[in-house]
C-alpha cells in the first residue's frame, strides 16, 4: 500500500490506515450477537450497492430483535441527507407514531436502541441519534471524512458543558464502538468507489488513478 | 423624522463574512513540531504502518503524511516514515515510546529528528512551504466563493430580499420559535424551496397569533410556552402536555433537513428521467467492466454523461442542462437561525454554496457559535458562512 502513496489519493490511503487500525483492535472480542446484527446492516449496504447507491447499512435493535433497518437512498432520493440512518430512524418515527406513542415514551424507546450501521455515522447523523438520545451504537469501518463518533468531531461524548439557564446537558451521549466487522464494510466502499461513483461531480484527478490498485 | 447616528446603525442591514477560522498573520513562520522519523525498506511499508498506526497513531495530525517518498539523485526514490511525536527539547532517542522503540530494534531502523507542520495549510503557499519540512495534505478554502471580499450593491439588496423573505415564513407560524429556511438560485435569483421547521407538528393551519422575533440578547425576556426547540433541539420529547393529540411531529425536521428534501423533490419532478439515463449509462459501464481497462471504462462513462447531457437538452427544452446542478452545487440558502450541526452537516452533503443566517444560536449553532463546521478541513465540499443583520423594524410583526 505504502509503495503505491503515488497512485492512491490520501483520503483514501488515510481511510484504509484506519480501517486496517481499527479491525486489528476489535475484531475477536465481539459477541456473536454483535456480529450476527452487523452482518445484517451488511446485507443493506450490499441492497444499497445492488441499487448503485454508495454502499452503507443499518438496523436498530430493541430487546435483541431488529426493529428498523435502512440503507442509502442518496441517488434515488437525490436528497444527499437520506443516510441509512435516517431511514431506519424515519421508519421507527412513523411506526410508533402511528401507534399512538407519545414524544416521552418514544424518547423512552430510542434509549433502549441499539444501532448497527457499516460505517461510523457522520457527522449529521451522530447529531440525529444524540438529539434522539439513542442508546449505543456499533460501527464497521471509521468515516475518515464526515465521521461525528471520534473522526472528525466526537458528538457521541455529548457535551460537557451544562446549560447556563437550565443546567441541562446539550445533546445526549452516547456508547459508540467501531471497528466490527470493518473489513466487510470497507471492501463494499472500495468495490463501489472502484468501479467509479456514476453520480459524484466530476473528479478533480482522474478516475483511472484510483482504480488502478 | 431626522434619526441619530445609533438609530441608523440599528436600522440598517449588514452583512459579515463568518470566515473558517481566526485568520493568521503573514509572513509568520509556521509552528512544527518535532517527530521520530526513518528511511524503510518498501516492502516493510505495509507491516510498519499497520503497526505503527496502533502504538503511535498521529491524532492530532491528519494533515501529516505518514509516509514520504524521496526522489533520490538517478532517478532512485527513499521512502521515509514517521514513527512518532518527540518531545520537543530532549531530542535522545531514549525518550522515544517503549513499543515504538522496541519496533525500531527488531526492524533495524535508523531513527533521527525532524520536523513536521504542527496546523493544516491555510493555502497553497503555506502548503507549499510546508512540504518542503516533510509532506502535508492540503484541502483548499473557500476562497473562490462569491461575497467573501464584498458585495456589491445589487448583490446586497438581493441578499436582503431574501433573508427578509426567510424572517417572513419564519413569523407566518403560529408564535412559536421557529426556524425557516429558503434555498435560492442566486444566477437567477429564483427561490427553488423553502421550509419552516416540523419539529412538533405540519400540516397544521396556523393561528392569527401575535408574534415578534428579538434580537438574541432579549431572548430571556420573553415568556416561552414551549421550549423553543431552535436553541434545544435535544429538549424535543419535553413538549407532550401543550402538543394538539392528532398532529405529526419529527425531532429532526429542521427547517434546512425539510427545504433540501423539498428542493430535491423539486429536482426530481423537473428531471425526472435523469436517474434512468445514469441509469443506463452505467448499467453498459458494468457490462464493459470486465473486459476493458479503467481508463477505457471511464472513458465510455463520460461519452454516457455527455450524451445524457445532450439528451437532457433536448427533452427538457425549458430547463436547460445549467439549470440542472448536482444537488444544490451553486445554490444559497437563508436561515433565520443558524443551523445546528445536525443541519450544518446536511447543508455540506447537499452541496450548498452560500449559508446566510440572521441570529446566532448560542446553544446548538454550528456554524460559529459551539461549532465551526466550515472550518472543518477534512469535509469533501466547503461553503461560505455569513451572517446578516437585521434593522429591528422587520422582525416586529403586524398581524
Amino acid at each position: 500500500m505504502a509503495s503505491h502513496e503515488e497512485d492512491c489519493s490520501p483520503d483514501t490511503l488515510a481511510f484504509m490506515e484506519l480501517a486496517i487500525q481499527q479491525m486489528a483492535s476489535h475484531e475477536g472480542d465481539c459477541s456473536p450477537d454483535t456480529l450476527a446484527f452487523m452482518e445484517l446492516a451488511i446485507q443493506q449496504a450490499r441492497l444499497a450497492m445492488d441499487s448503485l447507491e454508495v454502499p452503507v447499512g443499518c438496523v436498530i435493535v430493541e430487546d435483541g430483535k431488529v426493529i428498523a433497518s435502512g440503507r442509502n437512498r442518496t441517488t434515488e432520493t437525490r436528497n444527499a441527507t437520506r443516510h441509512a440512518e435516517m431511514e431506519a430512524i424515519d421508519i421507527l418515527l412513523e411506526h410508533w407514531q402511528k401507534n399512538g406513542l407519545s414524544k416521552l415514551e418514544v424518547a423512552e424507546k430510542f434509549s433502549n436502541c441499539y444501532l448497527y450501521v457499516t460505517c461510523e455515522p457522520c457527522i449529521m447523523c451522530a447529531a440525529s441519534l444524540s438529539i434522539l438520545g439513542i442508546k449505543e451504537v456499533c460501527y464497521g469501518c471509521a468515516n475518515d471524512k464526515f465521521g461525528g463518533c471520534g473522526s472528525i468531531l466526537s458528538l457521541h461524548l455529548g457535551s460537557s458543558e451544562p446549560l447556563k439557564s437550565h443546567g441541562v446537558p446539550q445533546g445526549k451521549g452516547f456508547k459508540c464502538t467501531g471497528g466490527i466487522m470493518a473489513s466487510e464494510a470497507v471492501s463494499l466502499l472500495r468495490t463501489f468507489y472502484e468501479q467509479g461513483n456514476p453520480n459524484a461531480p466530476k473528479p478533480h484527478r482522474p478516475l483511472a488513478h484510483q482504480a488502478t490498485h | 423624522m431626522k434619526k441619530n447616528d445609533t438609530d441608523r446603525d440599528r436600522d440598517r442591514w449588514q452583512i459579515l463574512y463568518i470566515p473558517d477560522k481566526p485568520p493568521i498573520p503573514p509572513n509568520q513562520q509556521q509552528p512544527t513540531v518535532n517527530v521520530f522519523a526513518s528511511i524503510i525498506d518498501p516492502k516493510l511499508a505495509n507491516t510498519l504502518i499497520r503497526r505503527l498506526n496502533q502504538i503511535a497513531p498521529l491524532e492530532n495530525f491528519r494533515h501529516v503524511k505518514r509516509i514520504r517518498k524521496k526522489q533520490l539523485e538517478g532517478g532512485k526514490t527513499e521512502l521515509l516514515v514517521i514513527l512518532c511525536l518527540a518531545s520537543e527539547n530532549d531530542n535522545h532517542l531514549d525518550t522515544m515510546q517503549h513499543d515504538v522503540r522496541e519496533l525500531v530494534n527488531s526492524y533495524q531502523l535508523s531513527a533521527f529528528i525532524t520536523k513536521v507542520c504542527k496546523f493544516p495549510a491555510s493555502s497553497k503557499e503555506e502548503w507549499e512551504e510546508q512540504c518542503k519540512l516533510w509532506p502535508t495534505s492540503y484541502h483548499p478554502p473557500t476562497y473562490n466563493i462569491d461575497g467573501i471580499t464584498g458585495f456589491n450593491e445589487e448583490d446586497s439588496q438581493s441578499v436582503f430580499s431574501f433573508m427578509r423573505f426567510a424572517v417572513e415564513l419564519a413569523k407566518s407560524g403560529d408564535g412559536s420559535v421557529t426556524n425557516a429556511a429558503v434555498i435560492v438560485d442566486p444566477s437567477v435569483k429564483q427561490v427553488i424551496a423553502s421550509a419552516r421547521d416540523e419539529i412538533c407538528s405540519w400540516n397544521i393551519p396556523t393561528n392569527n397569533q401575535t408574534s415578534s422575533f428579538k434580537q438574541p440578547d432579549t431572548w430571556n425576556s420573553i415568556n416561552y410556552v414551549l421550549v423553543p426547540l431552535v436553541l434545544y433541539p435535544w429538549r424535543w420529547s419535553e413538549q407532550e402536555l401543550y402538543m394538539p393529540k392528532s398532529s405529526c411531529w419529527h425531532p429532526l425536521r429542521h427547517a434546512a433537513i425539510v427545504v433540501i428534501e423539498s428542493s430535491a423533490a423539486r429536482d426530481r419532478q423537473l428531471f425526472p428521467d435523469l436517474g434512468e439515463n445514469e441509469h443506463k449509462s452505467f448499467e453498459l459501464d458494468h457490462v464493459h467492466s470486465s473486459t476493458s481497462s479503467p481508463a477505457k471504462r471511464q472513458k465510455v462513462n463520460l461519452e454516457n454523461v455527455e450524451d445524457t447531457e445532450k439528451l437532457d437538452t433536448l427533452t427538457e427544452g425549458c430547463h436547460s442542462v445549467a439549470a440542472r446542478p448536482y444537488l444544490c452545487t451553486g445554490y444559497d440558502i437563508y436561515l433565520v437561525w443558524e443551523p445546528c450541526i445536525m443541519c450544518a452537516m446536511a447543508l455540506v452533503h447537499q452541496r450548498i454554496r452560500r449559508i446566510f443566517y440572521a441570529f446566532p444560536n448560542p446553544n446548538a449553532g454550528a456554524l460559529g457559535s459551539v461549532h465551526r463546521l466550515q472550518g472543518e478541513k477534512s469535509l469533501n465540499h466547503h461553503y461560505a458562512v455569513f451572517r446578516v443583520l437585521l434593522p429591528e423594524e422587520v422582525l416586529s410583526v403586524e398581524l
